[in-house]
């Protein structure tokens, strides 16, 4: 029994670190650009395929593709939000009223890249075995691609965490994301810095599809159940808070694998009770303030 | 090039649907001044400094700055070109450090790139010249109003800039504070910095504005000396009388 727990414990730890890269991805475009991206699971669809695409015809190395998809991704996003978003935010009177112009711009975004998806790769599942050796972790059984998986997680994360902390353009970002009008005014050119963080959240996106390409079965309408995971976390972590991520995604992995352990269809409705139950309770997240 | 004012604004407009927040302002700054701009509550002052700052976008009339047509370029390139400004309302990074909010001062604001030695350097001698030294590492959002203010003032000056815009840098502050803000703005002015201030503390503006501007819904009113203003019965009707009144209460 015990060792059933720790089992249960891991997996869930395991799946928390994607959990958590998904949301830091989320908390920069919502925290700091201002778009609620509903799209931000196509493009970790996107990664995941792009990778899958890679090891398939090319025999390239996911971790490898970790450096191919993800900046890929990353231009894709900047160069969605100096042209997209970037006219949407001159349009739009109020920072409110671009919030709910971005997001039906994103419900299209959704849309349009799935049909790709679907039109270039099918809608049948996808997969590949990489990795998929058997680690003994304390008794209980794991897949290496699992434990490669969380390390790079955590790794990207901690890396990212002091690149915000550390570095010029991180300051940048961190006071664009608490006050953009006075950032600006302090020679922030603020127009670039949000479309970089736009860009660095599809980074994230692109870095979490190809490592959940390396675990998990690919699709092309696998997008949304990561994009509700992703706003799951980042209110339940605190928006903007790269900790509050991490902590939020290990909880809701723990959760997550606690459930589908009982009953796997029910993962994504104990998700929901904890979104509803934090909305009501701690609305700012564990770490927002 | 001596008689050049540092900062002119022709025939500056700008409405808010039909209300004229600032209409047809003539206005100059020159060099080592220090010019106060008073008026009542909703008189546009905060707008003019939005107008010069480009917070808010000129519709009609043009700002120059040392000649140089600014208008309509974009908050950050303004900053840069060497005019940095206060906020009415206190806006610090309150998640970031004290140095932190000066350090993104001199890193983006200032005309020529820093080192990130010589901005720490830079931030950390503004830090001691505002009398914030000790408070470095403490994140700005915990600072005292009074000291947030002063943290304005010092992430202001590390944009190196040759104009300040001071945006009612004593409201809120009690007499022993707004002494303290007086002498700041008077070592501000020895650096070689010129100040344009709003203020509503009017003792304060007597004794340290060389000039003062005066608005009224919007237009210029009058302007002239400290005791040319004091001694205006246009000013005394609209403004001052108010003023003397609240004082004594």
């Amino acid at each position: 029994m015990i060792m059933k727990i720790v089992d249960v414990l891991i997996c869930g730890l395991l799946l928390g670190g994607i959990y958590a890269l998904i949301a830091v991805g989320l908390s920069l475009q919502y925290g700091v650009a201002r778009v609620l991206n509903i799209s931000h699971g196509e493009l970790i669809m996107l990664g995941a395929f792009g990778t899958w695409s890679l090891y398939t015809f090319f025999d390239i190395n996911p971790l490898i593709s970790l450096v191919i998809c993800g900046p890929v991704l990353f231009l894709a996003g900047f160069a969605l939000h100096k042209t997209l978003f970037k006219s949407l935010l001159k349009s739009s009177g109020s920072i409110g009223a671009f919030e709910g112009s971005s997001l039906l711009a994103c419900f299209g975004l959704l849309f349009i890249i799935q049909n790709i998806a679907i039109t270039s790769w099918g809608a049948d599942i996808k997969g590949y075995s990489y990795l998929s050796v058997p680690v003994n972790l304390g008794g209980a059984i794991f897949a290496a691609n699992r434990l490669v998986t969380l390390a790079f997680a955590v790794g990207i994360g901690i890396t990212f965490y002091l690149f915000l902390a550390r570095t010029r353009l991180g300051k940048a970002i961190r006071a664009a994301a608490q006050d953009p009008a006075a950032a600006g005014l302090m020679g922030v050119n603020i127009n670039h810095v949000l479309a970089l963080c736009f860009g660095f959240g599809a980074l994230m996106a692109g870095f979490a599809g190809v490592l959940l390409s390396m675990c998990y079965p690919v699709k092309a309408t696998m997008g949304l159940e990561y994009t509700i995971i992703a706003i799951i976390v980042v209110v339940l972590g605190g928006l903007g808070s790269i900790p509050g991520s991490f902590i939020g995604g290990f909880i809701l992995g723990i959760i997550g694998s606690i459930v589908s352990y009982i009953e796997p269809s029910l993962s994504l409705a104990a998700y929901y009770i904890i979104f509803i139950l934090l909305l009501l309770v701690k609305p700012t997240g564990i770490m927002g303030k | 090039m001596c008689n050049m004012h540092v900062l002119e604004g022709e025939r500056v407009t700008r409405y808010f649907g039909g209300l004229a927040a600032v209409s047809n302002v003539d206005f100059y700054v020159d060099r080592g001044e220090i010019v106060g701009l008073i008026g009542p509550n909703g008189a546009g002052k905060t707008t003019l400094f939005n107008l010069i700052s480009a917070a808010i976008t000129l519709k009609s009339g043009v700002i120059r700055f040392k000649g140089e047509k600014i208008s309509g370029l974009r908050p950050c390139r303004i900053c840069k070109k060497g005019i940095a400004r206060t906020f009415q309302s206190v806006k610090v990074f309150p998640g970031m450090s004290v140095l932190e909010n000066v350090l993104l001062g001199s890193l983006f604001g200032a005309p020529a790139k820093l080192s990130r030695a010589d901005a720490r350097a830079e931030a950390s001698s503004l830090l001691e010249f505002a009398g914030l030294s000790e408070m470095k590492t403490v994140p700005a959002g915990d600072l005292t109003l009074a000291s947030q203010k002063r943290l304005e003032v010092a992430r202001a000056l590390a944009t190196r800039p040759e104009l300040l815009l001071l945006d009612e840098l004593m409201a809120g502050l009690n007499p022993t504070e707004i002494a303290g803000a007086m002498e700041l703005i008077s070592k501000i002015r020895d650096r070689g910095v010129t100040v344009f201030m709003v203020e509503h503390v009017m003792r304060a503006m007597m004794c340290i504005c060389g000039r003062i501007i005066v608005l009224h819904h919007g237009e210029k009113i009058a302007e002239g000396t400290p005791q040319e203003i004091a001694a205006s019965k246009t000013v005394i009707d609209v403004y001052l009388g108010e003023q003397v009144y609240a004082g004594n209460q």
